[in-house]
């Protein structure tokens, strides 16, 4: 019984207001055990979170009189504790796993207190490429999805960093494309070769990035037409969004099948805006874009009815 | 979709819990379940708000160009009928493949009526006020969920322009209060609110959704400093009354978890307020934490998710706005964060006694 089988049936129905409270509760509502487990979780990622933002609020503070080997010492002291526990037989995977994030963190405020005695920068794309390549061993062994969102999260931090202060004369649009390239990469990985079952809003959030980039390479490189890499992006995106919807119609999944559509509804009307100018337009746009939306949900809609019918 | 079998299945369960046989309409439940199987999905309901959310900056893209916004009457006469199209249409077709078309011409609505009243020299308290009512009265014709939403949020934004535009800043905590005690009977008081009556039990999921949204978005304006002035008294207050709430929620989590010696739970009260209180200066921090544990108890996972999400976000805002030397902030940050792990070991060891016993 779910939430909406009592809202209907309490709906056209005499039931008393007891009947349904108790319903809610039996049926619907978190029990001991999920309390008990989302207390914990709650309790050990404030702690950890709260730690280790302490101890990098600790070395941001500017220690003039500290030595060098004094603060290396404490970074590298604290890490290796931290590896210790990760390795302690008797602890629970959850916790094991949330620690070794931490260590990792860890591992970003070694290269960071390094930064500071040498003077390279903080925001260096050096700085996060040594911590990217170092953490990599951890991310593959713990295969923890927080870690690996955070791994994500520095490569894509950076190749941004490397294109703004390296690469002179990178296009946005090659940028993008990229961008896109990898996170592509990582999300069929993530579904394809995943040893183990993977959390949807770890999928998600990769899908959701995976089809912003070329959505915004694209939009752009509508209103930049001497984009090279132009052609590319495009040519890939029409693959990958095809490739997209045929998995999400194999797989009944409709995040894809909304993602995708609405990220095209954007890139049709960009063009609709770039091909012709002055005002009307704008009402043809707005116009384009209930109705598009509109078929996209029809459709949506049909494809579910059929899962159903299926199942 | 569930067929009649299903029905008699799930009524039957209901028969046993209330001891006596339940009048029904077998009809109205079946159309009911055609009409929500629709609905039900979230990509479907977030693509139309964002549709129709894309397709009105269009428009309004659209008017500022052209500039056809010089007729004040006409402007008001046109998103009246947009709106008014809006909500009639639901009695005309309720299917919800042209909610975005709706939502679209709402919100239109909205900005051509505002236009329109600023074309005519109205006072911006008496657009709101406008606002306010229209979209009172949109919920009250139709319970359709995406324009129920819409019209709360409608609701809640025209309070808060109202608000900032007479700078009545110290208004801002008294509404979080409000909205928080409203929200929190909300989330508690399910059962009594969707058997009240047909039109509460509509309202109820969107509504609800609404009022989170309504909230996180007001308690922005408390959770990042220098956005507005608010008088210290009155931030403390709406901070007493968010820990209130929570502290309550607690007293029912009691029942839930199994607590029942009055000495664990004089703990756990003295350590849940000794927690919040830190935070009093920002009282996003101790919303935050109400929504998330709201949202918990009924399990409502978009709720969770926005909650744990701003949740995030005002502790980084609090610390980061926290007038302190790093150092300071590394220690306070380390010592909670110490707290909050003996706390996990200390939970994880009772749970290990429990279950031996």
């Amino acid at each position: 019984m779910q939430r909406e089988d009592i809202q209907i049936i309490s709906r056209y129905s005499d039931l008393t207001e007891q009947a349904v409270d108790e319903a809610l509760k039996a049926n619907v509502y978190n029990d001991k055990i999920a309390w008990q487990k989302f207390l914990r979780l709650f309790f050990i990622s404030l702690g950890v979170c709260f730690t280790v933002s302490g101890i990098v609020f600790f070395f941001a503070y500017n220690w003039e009189n500290l030595h060098k080997f004094v603060k290396f010492g404490l970074t590298e002291g604290l890490l290796i504790v931290t590896v210790i526990i990760v390795l302690l037989p008797k602890i629970n995977a959850n916790f094991r796993n949330i620690i070794l994030t931490a260590a990792s963190v860890l591992v970003g405020v070694l290269f960071a207190v390094f930064g500071q005695i040498y003077q390279t920068g903080a925001n260096a794309y050096d700085f996060f490429l040594a911590w990217t390549i170092f953490v990599t061993l951890w991310v593959i062994v713990s295969n923890f999805a927080p870690l690996w969102l955070l791994y994500i999260i520095l490569i894509n931090t950076t190749f941004i960093l490397y294109s703004q202060q390296v690469a002179n004369g990178w296009s946005m649009v090659f940028v993008c494309a990229t961008l896109f390239i990898i996170n592509a990469i990582v999300l069929v990985s993530a579904i394809f070769w995943g040893k183990k079952k993977i959390p949807n809003w770890f999928l998600n959030t990769v899908a959701l990035a995976s089809v912003s980039y070329p959505t915004i390479g694209i939009v752009v490189g509508i209103f930049n037409i001497d984009q090279t890499s132009f052609p590319f992006l495009v040519l890939i995106t029409a693959l990958a969004y095809t490739f997209g919807i045929w998995y999400g119609l194999k797989t009944k999944n409709a995040f894809y099948l909304s993602v995708i559509p609405f990220s095209l509804i954007i890139i049709v009307s960009a063009f609709i805006i770039k091909i012709s100018d002055g005002g009307m337009i704008f009402l043809l746009v707005s116009l384009f874009i209930v109705l598009s939306i509109t078929l996209t949900i029809k459709n949506l809609l049909d494809i579910q009815k059929k899962w159903t019918n299926e199942r | 979709m569930k067929d009649k079998d299903d029905i008699k299945i799930l009524l039957d369960n209901f028969q046993k819990l209330e001891n006596r046989p339940i009048q029904y309409d077998e009809d109205a439940i079946v159309s009911a379940y055609q009409k929500d199987n629709e609905g039900q999905s979230l990509p479907i309901k977030i693509l139309s708000i964002f549709g129709g959310i894309l397709a009105s900056l269009a428009f309004l893209g659209f008017l500022m160009i052209t500039g056809l916004y010089n007729s004040g009457v006409g402007l008001l006469v046109t998103g009246g009928l947009l709106i008014a199209g809006s909500i009639l249409s639901i009695k005309v077709n309720d299917s919800i493949i042209i909610d975005t078309l709706r939502v679209s011409s709402y919100i239109i609505g909205f900005t051509l009526i505002g236009f329109g009243c600023e074309q005519l020299k109205l006072d911006e308290n008496i657009i709101s006020i406008i606002f306010i009512i229209i979209a009172l009265s949109s919920l009250i014709i139709t319970q359709n969920y995406i324009l129920s939403f819409v019209s709360v949020i409608i609701i809640n934004g025209s309070i808060l322009a109202l608000v900032l535009r007479n700078n009545a800043f110290n208004f801002i905590p008294i509404y979080i209060s409000i909205l928080a005690l409203v929200m929190t009977y909300f989330f508690l008081k399910e059962a009594n609110i969707i058997t009240k009556s047909k039109v509460l039990s509509e309202l109820y999921n969107p509504v609800k959704t609404g009022l989170i949204f309504s909230f996180l978005i007001a308690l922005v304006f408390l959770g990042k400093k220098g956005i507005v002035t608010i008088s210290l008294g009155y931030i403390l207050y709406s901070s007493g009354i968010l820990i209130l709430a929570i502290v309550y929620l607690i007293s029912i989590l009691f029942n839930v978890l199994d607590v029942t010696q009055t000495r664990e739970k004089i703990n756990i009260y003295v350590f849940t307020i000794l927690t919040l209180l830190p935070t009093a200066l920002s009282p996003a921090i101790s919303g935050a934490i109400l929504v998330i544990l709201l949202s918990f108890y009924v399990n409502y996972k978009t709720g969770f998710v926005l909650g744990i999400i701003s949740f995030s976000y005002f502790i980084f805002q609090y610390y980061y706005d926290l007038n302190f030397t790093l150092l300071t902030k590394s220690i306070l940050l380390f010592s909670s964060g110490l707290i909050f792990i003996a706390l996990y070991l200390f939970s994880s060891k009772k749970l290990i006694v429990n279950e031996k016993v």
